[in-house]
């Protein structure tokens, strides 16, 4: 029996999540993977106004607002039966390249890098770079005056946090600067999206934001300053650290998992929609040196709340799911469903979506040895932001083509009232990877409600079959030499991007208490 | 040297080992031409006379971070300078780079010391704890002993301040209004809080050590005195009674936006002035009408949305047609 260590909360994530891990010979046995906050959006939603629903569900997670604004959307879209004009497709996608952009600078930034650096070496650092001293006297300053809060405490750098003072010092800088890059890429979306967090212009029918030429010379304008940062800083970084310092973590393929991938599919680069910037696609047990994509069939999808706080059932399609709380089921660990994909759990985001659409530079780097895992999630992220980035340059010329004709339109104005009954369903790639809405409508109300989200897919529990989740699943083997430390653990859940609340416990395993590390 | 294994025990706590300290103090004496005695002496005395800067906790209960996104959107000053110069961030799950017990023990220690600024983002579910458990606790639990010993409490979005969404679920999330009913908070409603509010709110305090004017939901009266419809560019529209009904009309982009289910005239924000994103936008001006969350009946009581079917819409207009909203030339 190894010992069980538990991190709670675990901590540059969106939301609150529990992670136990049991850990034998250096290594870890066995994972569990628990969402501990629950707020009953879908059960809320039931008896609304269904246009209700986009504005709401944006609400799901204000990092991601967009995606489950335009999901839900899509839901009604299908549900309403109407026909999103191509200006109202280019308004939605232009908002959701801008969440795109930000939100994977963020994450590599803000969320993982502390992870993958050893902050204190920027002392170390020789150079005369004006900016880069700056930069230096700024934490030694914060070392200086004994509080380098919120940098510190952390957990001990190990053998793989980058230490050289030039790199680190970079780092650094660039964790500043992309926290104003981030801002500024909120504010491009927000010229179509009318505010963030939360878009409030994405609605059933398209988009209400009408737009003038002014607009689109301004988002592309604000276009360039993140391209630059994506191609100059973002992407070099993180090839930089991922074939450098890291490359033994990526060649390890440390926090790989179940090697099973699943994409929807989404953003339109034609009206037909026939060219995706993300393909959609399903790959059971990936073979590198010969990938095979199947179609995707949403009938293929249920969901399992077996070790679940719900009201037991077997296991459902999303159309007839519910969302009834029992917080006393025995068995139970988790308010996060578990899903699967012909009874699999699948791996979806980033990683999913470069493998099947067999991106060149990604396979580059699997020819180089990079397996799938904690580090390959990063370099794939980094990897699809610059496809997002050409493409939002394409959308801006495709939307000053469309909206200087005769005809323009941004909204289906004939599908505005809901319909007596009716259903629908919106699938979506999120930046964290495939999300779905589902709906009912019954009396033009909502009947039912229920979305199963990128981080629902992955930081699902065991299912009825007693298989781990993703999340627990990837944590399988990967080193932590000292239970006081367990960095690696939390470098394999945040290269998911976890977005939902989640928290790693220390449990003694004879008593099953949970050991306390609380400094009296 | 007592002071000195002091020093190492305190930048132990905050997971700097002596090691690394030496480090720094030989690179950095180094580069000032002192001997690394002379120099971490001086570290010792300058860490005795240090300013300190104020600490802020800031915890999240039913909560998107939406918030906390907003938060980082500021630019003038930007997030960077806030988290690093002006405030002591001791615990924000999203930003702080400790996790499990190191972020519990900090959190505990700040507790214990008191005298920090209370942030709060996220409703607390009244209907049962376990609905949110933060550490292996109840976020309410950790709310109330958290907010002993602040020197103030500032609840940020819909959700902390008056429960937001989370009120219309099963969870039945409440506000600090109803969760914490004998402390003074600051409220900044709004779904998310705009950043201008809570950067200026956390300033003003720590400039003055006082509470902003606050109005009678405690809401700061510079943010929340007048209505959106008071500032609305789109009022005269209202006044004529020429409101938007299909979005793809060139002509109607300027009207009022009340079929569409706007709650202006019952919502009490700064944002026609203020806007959002640096000014880029906001809700009336890229089409969509106001959803009135600013306001404590928020989300639910206003549903429908987007229609001007729900009751507050219904007496929005039946106090329009008996004259009792001033028309723009008349205010």
């Amino acid at each position: 029996m190894g010992k069980k260590i538990s991190i709670d909360p675990v901590t540059r994530i969106e939301g609150h999540l529990k992670i136990e891990v049991e850990i034998e010979n250096g290594k870890v046995k066995d994972a569990w993977s628990a969402g501990t906050m629950a707020r009953g959006f879908e059960a809320l939603l039931t008896g609304k106004d269904p246009r209700d629903a986009p504005f709401v569900t944006s609400r799901f997670c204000g990092v991601c607002f967009s995606v489950h604004q335009i999901a839900s959307a899509r839901a009604l879209d299908d549900a309403f039966g109407a026909n999103v004009p191509w200006g109202g497709t280019l308004l939605r996608n232009l908002a959701m390249g801008a969440e795109y952009i930000y939100d994977h600078v963020l994450h590599f930034y803000h969320l993982t890098a502390l992870d993958y650096i050893d902050i204190m070496a920027v002392a170390n650092y020789k150079g005369k770079d004006k900016d880069l001293v700056a930069v230096k006297e700024k934490i030694l300053g914060l070392v200086k005056a004994n509080d380098t809060f919120p940098l510190t405490p952390r957990y001990k750098p190990d053998e793989y946090c980058v230490n050289d003072p030039d790199m680190v010092i970079a780092a650094v800088k660039h964790y500043i600067d992309a926290l104003s890059m981030n801002a500024k890429a909120r504010n491009m979306g927000a010229i179509f999206g009318g505010r963030t967090p939360h878009y409030q212009s994405i609605v059933v029918g398209g988009c209400t934001q009408y737009p003038d030429i002014n607009m689109v010379a301004r988002f592309r304008t604000m276009l360039d300053e993140q391209a630059k940062f994506v191609n100059e800083v973002y992407i070099p970084d993180v090839l930089a650290f991922g074939t450098g310092p890291l490359l033994p973590l990526a060649t390890m393929g440390v926090g790989g998992g179940h090697n099973n991938y699943l994409s929807y599919g989404a953003l339109e680069k034609d009206p037909a929609g026939n060219d995706l910037v993300f393909p959609p696609g399903v790959i059971f047990g990936l073979d590198p040196g010969n990938i095979k994509v199947q179609p995707f069939d949403q009938k293929k999808i249920t969901e399992s709340v077996k070790y679940a706080w719900y009201k037991q059932d077997k296991p459902q399609h999303p159309y007839n799911g519910k969302q009834e709380f029992d917080l006393n089921h025995k068995e139970a660990y988790t308010f996060v469903k578990a899903p699967r994909y012909d009874g699999k759990p699948m791996e979806v985001g980033p990683l999913a979506r470069m493998i099947i659409t067999k991106n060149p530079t990604l396979l580059g780097l699997v020819k180089k040895g990079v397996k799938p895992g904690a580090v390959a999630r990063h370099a794939a992220r980094a990897i699809e932001t610059k496809l997002i980035v050409d493409a939002c340059y394409k959308w801006c010329d495709d939307l000053l083509d469309a909206m200087t004709k005769p005809g323009f339109k941004i909204h289906d104005t004939d599908h505005w009232e809901p319909p007596e009954t009716g259903m629908g369903v919106g699938f979506y790639e999120a930046p964290r990877g495939a999300l779905g809405h589902w709906i009912k409508i019954k009396n033009k109300k909502i009947d039912n409600y229920q979305a199963v989200v990128p981080s629902t897919w992955m930081a699902s529990p065991r299912d009825e079959k007693k298989v781990r989740g993703q999340y627990e699943e990837s944590l399988i083997g990967v080193p932590v030499p000292d239970a006081e430390n367990p960095i690696n653990v939390v470098r394999v859940i945040r290269s998911f991007d976890p977005c939902l609340a989640c928290a790693i416990h220390l449990i003694d395993p004879k008593t099953n208490e949970i050991r306390k590390f609380i400094v009296e | 040297m007592d002071k000195e294994r002091e020093l190492y025990r305190e930048l132990e706590l905050k997971g700097v080992s002596r090691r690394e300290f030496l480090k720094y103090c030989a690179a950095t004496a180094a580069v000032l031409g002192l001997s690394e005695l002379e120099f971490t002496t001086r570290v010792v005395q300058a860490l005795e006379s240090a300013s300190k800067k104020p600490p802020v906790i800031w915890i999240s209960g039913q909560d998107c971070a939406g918030c906390s996104i907003s938060f980082t959107g500021a630019l003038n000053p930007p997030a960077a300078s806030i988290i690093l110069d002006k405030i002591s961030l001791r615990y924000h799950e999203a930003i702080m780079a400790a996790s499990g017990h190191l972020a519990e023990s900090v959190y505990h220690e700040t507790v214990k010391q008191g005298g920090y600024v209370l942030v709060v983002e996220g409703s607390v579910p009244s209907a049962d704890d376990r609905f949110c458990m933060v550490g292996g606790r109840p976020f309410r639990k950790i709310l109330e002993e958290a907010a002993v010993k602040a020197v103030a409490i500032i609840a940020v979005g819909a959700c902390a301040a008056y429960g937001g969404i989370p009120a219309a679920g099963p969870t039945k999330g409440i506000g600090l209004n109803k969760a914490l009913p004998d402390r003074q908070v600051i409220n900044l409603p709004t779904c998310p809080v705009h950043p201008d509010h809570l950067v200026g709110t956390v300033l003003y305090f720590l400039a003055t050590r006082k509470v902003p004017l606050l109005d009678d939901l405690n809401r700061p009266k510079a943010y929340f005195g007048r209505s959106i419809h008071d500032n609305c560019r789109r009022r005269g529209y209202f006044d004529e009674g020429l409101f938007l009904t299909d979005w793809n009309d060139p002509n109607q982009q300027d009207w009022c936006l009340f079929e569409k289910g706007c709650k202006g005239p019952d919502t009490y924000s700064d944002c026609p002035v203020r806007r959002w994103n640096d000014g880029i936008n906001f809700c009336i001006d890229c089409g969509a009408g106001c959803q009135g969350c600013a306001e404590p009946d928020f989300y639910a009581d206003l549903s429908p949305l987007f229609t001007a079917e729900g009751e507050k819409s219904k007496n929005i207009m039946a106090r329009k047609k008996a004259g009792l909203i001033p028309k723009k030339k008349e205010a």
